[in-house]
C-alpha cells in the first residue's frame, strides 16, 4: 500500500489515512472500488450548475477558476494536505440559500437537479430515487461534521468548494473521528455539497471497467442513528437511496471531505 | 420531482395477489416473509437456504456448478467414493427448526436434479411447508402436468426452471440432453397450470447479454408473465474448464439495462425495497449433502457444518468475514478477480468440496495480504 513520504494526512492515491480512530475502518485498501476518470471541467460545471441548480448564479467562470486554483494551491502548499490532490477533486458551486430544513431543501431543489443533470449529460441512462418518501424533516447537521460552516456560508452567498471522495472504506463513526484530526478547512461532506458535485460532474460515479464506490452523505445525520442516505451507481445509472450502516465499514462505502474556497 | 422516484415497496397487482393467496393458505409463512424488510433495517439477515441433499442428476451440463460434488465425478476422476456422512431427514428437520427460530423463511431444494430424488416429498415434509416457503430447482425433464399438480399439493410454492437458450439446439447442447428444451416448455405450461409460482433461471456466459437470443428470452418471459433469473457463469465446478464463460462488467451492466424493459433480474437486482447487492450469507446459503454450509452456490468454502455448529454461529461467521459480510454491488465469485484467484488456488486439486471451515474461509481472512 503506498504510504505518504512525509507527515501527510493522505496517501499517494489521495486516500485519507485512517488516523487514530477505533471505529471500523480499513487500515489498508486494495483499491478494488474506484472512481472512473470523470472530466473535471470548470466551465461545464458552472454551466450545469446554472442550468439545473442555481439559475440566478452570479459567480463568473473566471472567479470560479481562480477560487479553485487558490484553494488547490493552499492544499498543495501544506505538506499535511498536499496528497489529497492526488485523488479526485470535484469543484462545485452552491447557490445562496438560507436553509431551514436540510431535507426539504434537498428534496425540492438538489435531488431534482442531480437527476436532471445526469439525464442531460447521459441521456441513454437514468437517475433513480429509491427513497420517494423523501428526506424532509429527517436530515440534521451531524455533530462533529463541521457542517454548520457550510450552511452558514450558503446563507452569506454563493459557495465554491472542492469535494474529495477520499474517506474510502470508513464507517460513519470513523469518518467523524478522523475529521476531528484534520485541519479546520475540511468538512465532512453532506447532502448539498455532494449533490452539487454530482450536478456539476454527473459522471462522477460512472465507471465501465469496474465498480465505483457508494458515496454516503455523512455530513448530515439521518432520522435513525444507524442509517444514512447515499448516492450509488447501478450499472450506467445513478441512484439515491437510504440504508442502515450500523456503524460498520465496507470496501464499497466512501465518504467525502469538502473544502470551501475562500473569497 | 423531476427525477424518477420508484415506489420500491409498492407491489404489482400480481405480486400482491400472490402474497394475499399465500397469507390465506399459510399465514405463518406469509408473516415471516413480511418481516424481512424490518429484519434488514435492523441489520439482521434473512438468507434463503438451498439444500443439496442429493447430487443425483439425469443431465450432465457444460456449466454445472455441482459436478465436482457428484458421485459420478468422484468415481470417474478420483476413482474413489465419497465416504463423508450425508445429511438425512432428521438433519433437515433440525435445520428447519433452527432457521425458523432465526426468522428465516425460505428453502430451495436443489441438487443435482431434485425431481429424481426418491425422497423428494419427504424432504419437503422435513422442511415443513407450513413453516417455510418451499421452492424447488429443476431442469424440467420430469415436470409434467401431473407432477406439477403433485408438487403444489405437497406444499411446494415455487419452481425455478432452467433454460439456457431460446435456440432449441443450443439449449440441448449446453445441457447435453436432446429434447430438454421441449421438456422445459412443457414444464412451463405445467407449472403455471398447477398454480405454482414460476421463474426461469438462465446462465449468462460472456457476451450473451448483448445477443438477440438473450433478448428473445427476456421477451418470452415478459410475454408469459414469468420472471427471468440470470445467474452469471462462475469459474467453479464444470465452468472451471471454461474461463471464457466468465462475464465482464459490461455483460452485467447490459443485464441491468435490460431490467428496465423486461422482468429479468440477477441476485443483485434491487427487489421490493431490498438492496443487498451480493447476497453471500445475507441473502443465500447452501447446505451441501455433507452438511457443510457455503455462502453461495458457487463458493466451495464452508462456513461450518450444520451437524457440528449451530446455524446462528455459522451465519455469524459469514457476516464477520470481510469478503462476505459487507455490502458490495458486484458478484464476489463471478466478478472479483482477487477472490476468484484465491478460490481457484485453494480448491485446485481438492477431492472433497467444499473446503471445510478453516481451510477455505476462516476468522483470519483479510482483504489485503498480510
Amino acid at each position: 500500500m503506498p504510504q505518504p513520504d512525509g507527515p501527510d494526512l493522505f496517501d499517494a492515491h489521495g486516500r485519507c489515512l485512517p488516523g487514530r480512530t477505533s471505529a471500523p475502518v480499513h487500515r489498508e485498501s486494495r483499491r478494488y472500488f474506484r472512481l472512473g476518470e470523470p472530466e473535471i471541467a470548470p466551465a461545464a460545471i458552472l454551466a450545469r450548475t446554472a442550468q439545473h441548480l442555481a439559475p440566478d448564479l452570479e459567480t463568473s467562470l473566471e472567479s470560479f477558476r481562480d477560487r479553485i486554483a487558490s484553494t488547490r494551491q493552499q492544499l498543495e502548499a501544506d505538506p499535511l494536505t498536499r496528497n489529497v490532490l492526488r485523488g479526485v477533486a470535484v469543484p462545485f458551486i452552491l447557490p445562496r440559500l438560507s436553509v431551514h430544513d436540510i431535507g426539504e431543501t434537498f428534496d425540492t431543489r438538489f435531488l431534482p437537479a442531480v437527476g436532471n443533470a445526469y439525464r442531460a449529460h447521459l441521456p441513454d441512462y437514468d437517475f433513480v430515487d429509491h427513497h420517494p418518501a423523501g428526506t424532509a424533516g429527517k436530515l440534521t447537521s451531524r455533530p462533529g461534521a463541521r457542517h454548520e460552516r457550510l450552511l452558514a456560508a450558503m446563507a452569506q452567498g454563493e459557495v465554491c468548494g472542492l469535494y474529495f471522495p477520499c474517506l474510502t472504506e470508513f464507517s460513519v463513526p470513523a469518518a467523524v473521528d478522523r475529521l476531528a484530526e484534520l485541519p479546520a478547512c475540511f468538512l465532512l461532506s453532506g447532502a448539498f455539497d455532494t449533490a452539487a458535485a454530482l450536478v456539476g460532474t454527473p459522471d462522477l460515479l460512472l465507471r465501465r471497467d469496474g465498480y465505483p464506490p457508494l458515496l454516503w452523505l455523512s455530513g448530515v445525520e439521518a432520522e435513525a442513528p444507524d442509517a444514512g442516505y447515499h448516492f450509488e451507481a447501478y450499472g450506467y445509472n445513478l441512484t439515491f437511496n437510504r440504508r442502515p450502516h450500523l456503524g460498520q465499514t465496507a470496501e464499497y462505502w466512501w465518504h467525502g471531505l469538502t473544502v470551501l474556497c475562500e473569497d | 420531482m423531476s427525477c424518477t422516484a420508484t415506489e420500491d415497496n409498492k407491489l404489482t397487482a400480481g405480486e400482491a395477489a400472490k402474497r394475499n393467496d399465500l397469507a390465506a393458505r399459510k399465514p405463518y409463512v406469509a408473516a415471516k416473509l413480511a418481516r424481512i424488510s424490518a429484519m434488514e433495517e435492523r441489520g439482521e439477515i434473512s438468507p434463503i437456504i438451498r439444500v443439496e441433499k442429493s447430487y443425483l442428476c439425469n443431465f450432465q451440463c457444460t456449466h454445472c456448478s455441482a459436478e465436482y460434488y457428484m458421485d459420478r465425478h468422484f468415481k470417474k476422476v478420483f476413482k474413489i467414493s465419497d465416504e463423508r456422512r450425508k445429511i438425512d431427514l432428521d438433519d433437515i428437520r433440525t435445520l428447519s427448526r433452527q432457521a425458523d427460530e432465526l426468522g428465516l423463511a425460505r428453502f430451495v431444494i436443489t441438487g443435482g436434479e431434485p425431481l429424481v430424488m426418491k425422497d423428494f416429498d419427504a424432504v419437503v415434509e422435513a422442511i415443513d411447508p407450513d413453516r417455510h416457503y418451499v421452492i424447488t430447482d429443476t431442469n424440467g425433464w420430469f415436470l409434467d402436468p401431473a407432477r406439477a399438480r403433485h408438487l403444489k399439493s405437497i406444499g411446494v410454492e415455487k419452481v425455478q426452471l432452467s433454460l439456457d437458450s431460446m435456440i432449441e439446439a443450443d439449449h440441448d447442447n449446453f445441457r447435453n440432453k436432446k429434447g430438454s428444451y421441449r421438456r422445459v416448455m412443457r414444464a412451463i405450461d405445467a407449472s403455471l397450470e398447477a398454480g405454482l409460482n414460476l421463474i426461469l433461471s438462465t446462465v449468462l456466459v460472456k457476451g450473451r447479454a448483448a445477443s438477440p437470443e438473450f433478448r428473445e428470452m427476456c421477451q418470452f418471459c415478459a410475454d408469459r408473465g414469468i420472471g427471468l433469473y440470470v445467474s452469471y457463469a462462475k469459474p467453479t465446478g464444470s465452468c472451471t474448464e471454461h474461463p471464457e464463460f466468465v462475464i465482464t462488467k459490461e455483460d452485467a451492466d447490459q443485464v441491468r439495462e435490460l431490467e428496465k424493459q423486461f422482468p429479468v433480474f440477477t441476485h443483485m437486482t434491487p427487489s421490493y425495497g431490498s438492496f443487498k447487492g451480493c447476497i453471500t450469507v445475507k441473502g443465500i446459503i447452501t447446505v451441501t449433502s455433507t452438511g457443510e454450509v457455503t455462502p453461495c452456490p458457487y463458493i466451495d468454502f464452508s462456513l461450518g457444518n450444520v451437524r457440528e455448529t449451530p446455524l446462528e454461529e455459522i451465519l455469524a461467521r459469514g457476516m464477520r468475514n470481510p469478503w462476505l459480510g459487507p455490502h458490495r454491488p458486484d458478484c464476489l465469485i463471478g466478478e472479483d478477480p482477487q477472490f476468484i484467484r484465491i478460490h481457484t488456488e485453494k480448491t485446485r486439486g481438492a477431492t472433497h468440496l467444499p473446503l471445510r471451515w478453516g481451510d477455505g474461509f476462516s476468522d483470519h481472512d483479510t482483504l489485503t495480504p498480510a
